[in-house]
């Protein structure tokens, strides 16, 4: 089959605001019909936290490994230290800590933003530099199509550097035309907000429990504030039907198409122990069976007009960051919605 | 004076069950000694929908510093913008410094770069809030909840404030069980930072054990105790989740089999605990109250 081409190329992503909805088994299924339609494709891990989908996708070997060396991390000269506690007051991170008496920086919190050197009076802080914040990796499926993939040291900082230069990388790998798919991470922060950056299309996938509905409405604020049109999935959506309701209505006032729904399947976990995606493990279960429906719809019917689809699911006002900012005396102020 | 006893739970993968596991324990520890809940995660908090709760009280902004320049007194010397890591400050030549809001993790390196006093102290931006609400299951308990704004990017920052809050609401002879959200990143360290003991939340996939190991690390690398919780338990084999807490040195391994009926109540928003304590999911969470009253008690933490 020949898919059509896709110039410039389109971003899509899968994004859930919760983790553990099933973001991973649904973007390897779609990675997996959208290389057998024939579309040149890259699909790219930006949960950089915890990446997963080369465990999904099988990939036990990196054909290339790249660190990312970038910020510092602070230490203090003990002999230097005068245990003024004006280093511990003034970080924002909370990083300086007492043992025993002698003050030390944790370096799996430290940002190395310089402020404590700044107010050191005795100057006895000093930093390492070039530390390793994490690793590039790409890879050859066994399924014919590249996968970039992302992952932070434990500890570090910055993953939403990461994840923007994973996508870079998978840019690079696409040209000029093609689908960039990319599994975001859960939650909301800098990682999800760098893999929404840019994006035209996304998938929010949502299972019917109350958290997952707090965190659809989450994800969904963001992609309205980056004039992504969304999609929706909802996963086990035969778990509870009080909250698939209201899943629903959700989406319906807030004009987010339902373009599928996968049943709850004892399958699912056993093929993730396999590191196989569902379609391949267990092609005719029922949620290998939902799951392909879906992707089949996004390969048939939304990439192949996407600018239509775009326009019609986009928010029409694109949702404005707008940052709350106190000046002194106005500390008490209450929410602003 | 911190409080008596402070746990955490924590696991890397989201999903895995961590305010699952960290509700069910405070409703269930709370009927016999004072304990405040956090929910430090601050991207997806879900600990007050777990619980079935109406609304949050008490609501505080978390505001963090925020650079409010003077052009009175800025002579666009460029000194704010050098020590800037995360870009915030952009300056065209030879033009005052404009900051970016959603950029800036209020680190305060620019205030005290400033050889020019130009930039206030006092300024703030709010890039998120906590609630402080009573909890009346169980034998009663605080909920303190960090909610980070939409739009937000740092949320280390976000989390040590919410953070703080709990220690401030926790009193010294009760027990606070930290509750975070996913990831390995350096917000999950500092919601650990204070607890002794560390309860890793983990599923039979190989995606639970990969993303258990970054976890692991970060707890080993910061000297806590360490238990393990194998949620979903029978879903897949965990050997390899049982090696792997050997080697990180976990001191207990708890089971929290798979259970339908777990899965219905959790997604209702009751406590399952409450809901069926019969249920195989109860009873394994009630094992490990269990061991952490026993704990508690050590230390001296108030019985009710
Ligand atoms: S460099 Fe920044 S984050 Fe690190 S200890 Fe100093 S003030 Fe804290
Ligand atoms: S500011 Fe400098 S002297 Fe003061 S406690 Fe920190 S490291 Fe020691
Ligand atoms: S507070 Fe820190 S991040 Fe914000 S503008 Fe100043 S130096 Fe940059
Ligand atoms: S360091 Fe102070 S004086 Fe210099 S550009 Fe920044 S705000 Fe202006």
């Amino acid at each position: 089959m020949t898919a059509p081409e896709i110039k410039p190329p389109v971003e899509l992503v899968v994004a859930s605001g919760k983790g553990g909805v099933g973001k991973s088994t649904l973007t390897a299924v779609l990675a997996l019909t959208l290389a057998e339609k024939g579309y040149h494709m890259v699909a790219v891990d930006a949960d950089a936290e915890a990446p997963n989908l080369h465990l999904v996708l099988g990939v036990t070997q990196w054909e290339k490994v790249d660190d990312v060396y970038e910020g510092r991390l602070a230490y203090i000269l003990e002999d230097k230290c005068t245990r003024c506690n004006l280093c511990a007051e003034e970080c924002a991170y909370g990083a300086v800590e007492i043992k025993d008496g002698k003050y030390v920086i944790n370096p799996y919190i430290c940002e190395g933003c310089l402020t404590c050197s700044l107010v050191c009076p005795p100057k006895a802080i000093r930093y390492k530099f070039r530390v390793k914040s994490g690793e590039i990796r790409v890879a050859k499926t066994g399924y014919g199509f590249t996968l970039v993939s992302s992952e932070t040291m434990p500890g570090r900082p910055n993953s939403g550097k990461i994840v923007t230069e994973a996508k870079n990388k998978g840019k690079e790998l696409l040209g000029p035309s093609g689908v960039l798919l990319v599994d975001a991470a859960a939650g909301i922060g800098c990682q999800v907000i760098s893999s929404l950056t840019g994006a035209q299309l996304s998938i929010l996938v949502a299972e019917p429990t109350l958290a997952s509905l707090s965190d659809l409405k989450r994800i969904h604020k963001l992609t309205k504030h980056f004039g992504i049109a969304p999609m929706l999935v909802i996963n086990k959506y035969d778990i509870n039907q009080d909250v698939l309701p209201l899943i629903e209505e959700y989406a319906e006032k807030e004009n987010i198409p339902i373009i599928g729904k996968i049943p709850y399947d004892p399958e699912v976990p056993k093929a993730l122990a396999t590191n196989k995606p569902i379609t391949i493990y267990s092609p005719d279960s029922p949620a290998a069976k939902a799951a392909k429906k879906i992707a089949e719809y996004v390969a048939d019917e939304v990439l192949p007009q996407w600018r239509t689809w775009w326009a019609k699911y986009r928010p029409k006002k694109p949702e404005p960051y707008v940052p709350v900012v106190l000046r002194p005396g106005q500390i008490t102020s209450t929410r602003e919605r | 004076m911190p409080p008596r006893f402070v746990v955490a739970v924590t696991g890397g993968k989201g999903g895995t069950g961590k305010s699952f596991v960290a509700t069910n324990i405070a409703v269930l520890m709370s009927r016999h000694v004072e304990l405040t809940l956090a929910d430090l995660d601050v991207e997806a908090p879900n600990d007050h929908l777990l619980l079935g709760l109406q609304g949050l009280e008490n609501e505080e902004p978390i505001a963090i510093f925020f650079p409010i320049i003077d052009y009175k007194k800025c002579t666009a010397c460029g000194a704010c913008a050098k020590v800037c890591d995360t870009g915030a400050i952009v300056m065209a030549k030879g033009t005052p410094p404009m900051v970016m809001p959603r950029l800036c993790s209020g680190c305060k390196a620019c205030l005290y770069a400033c050889p020019y006093k130009a930039i206030d102290p006092e300024g703030r931006r709010v890039v998120g809030y906590s609630y402080s609400t009573l909890v009346k299951r169980g034998g009663g308990f605080r909920l303190i909840t960090g909610i980070l704004r939409e739009g937000e990017e740092h949320t280390p920052p976000a989390i040590v404030v919410a953070k703080q809050r709990a220690l401030k609401e926790t009193p010294s002879d009760a027990m606070l069980i930290v509750d975070t959200g996913a990831g390995t990143g350096n917000g999950i360290s500092a919601a650990i930072q204070e607890a002794e003991l560390v309860i890793a939340v983990t599923e039979p996939t190989p995606l639970g054990l990969h993303d258990l190991r970054a976890i692991l690390e970060i707890a080993r690398g910061m000297e806590k105790r360490i238990w393990m919780v194998i949620n979903k338990a029978g879903i897949a084999s965990h050997e390899k989740h049982l090696e792997t807490a050997k080697e990180y040195g976990v001191e207990k391994v708890f089971l929290v089999p798979y259970d339908p009926e777990a899965a219905k109540i959790y997604a209702r928003g009751t406590p399952v605990v409450e809901e069926c304590p019969s249920c195989e999911a109860s009873k394994a969470l009630n094992e490990i109250a269990q061991s952490l009253l026993v704990e508690a008690l050590e230390k001296g933490v108030r019985r009710k």
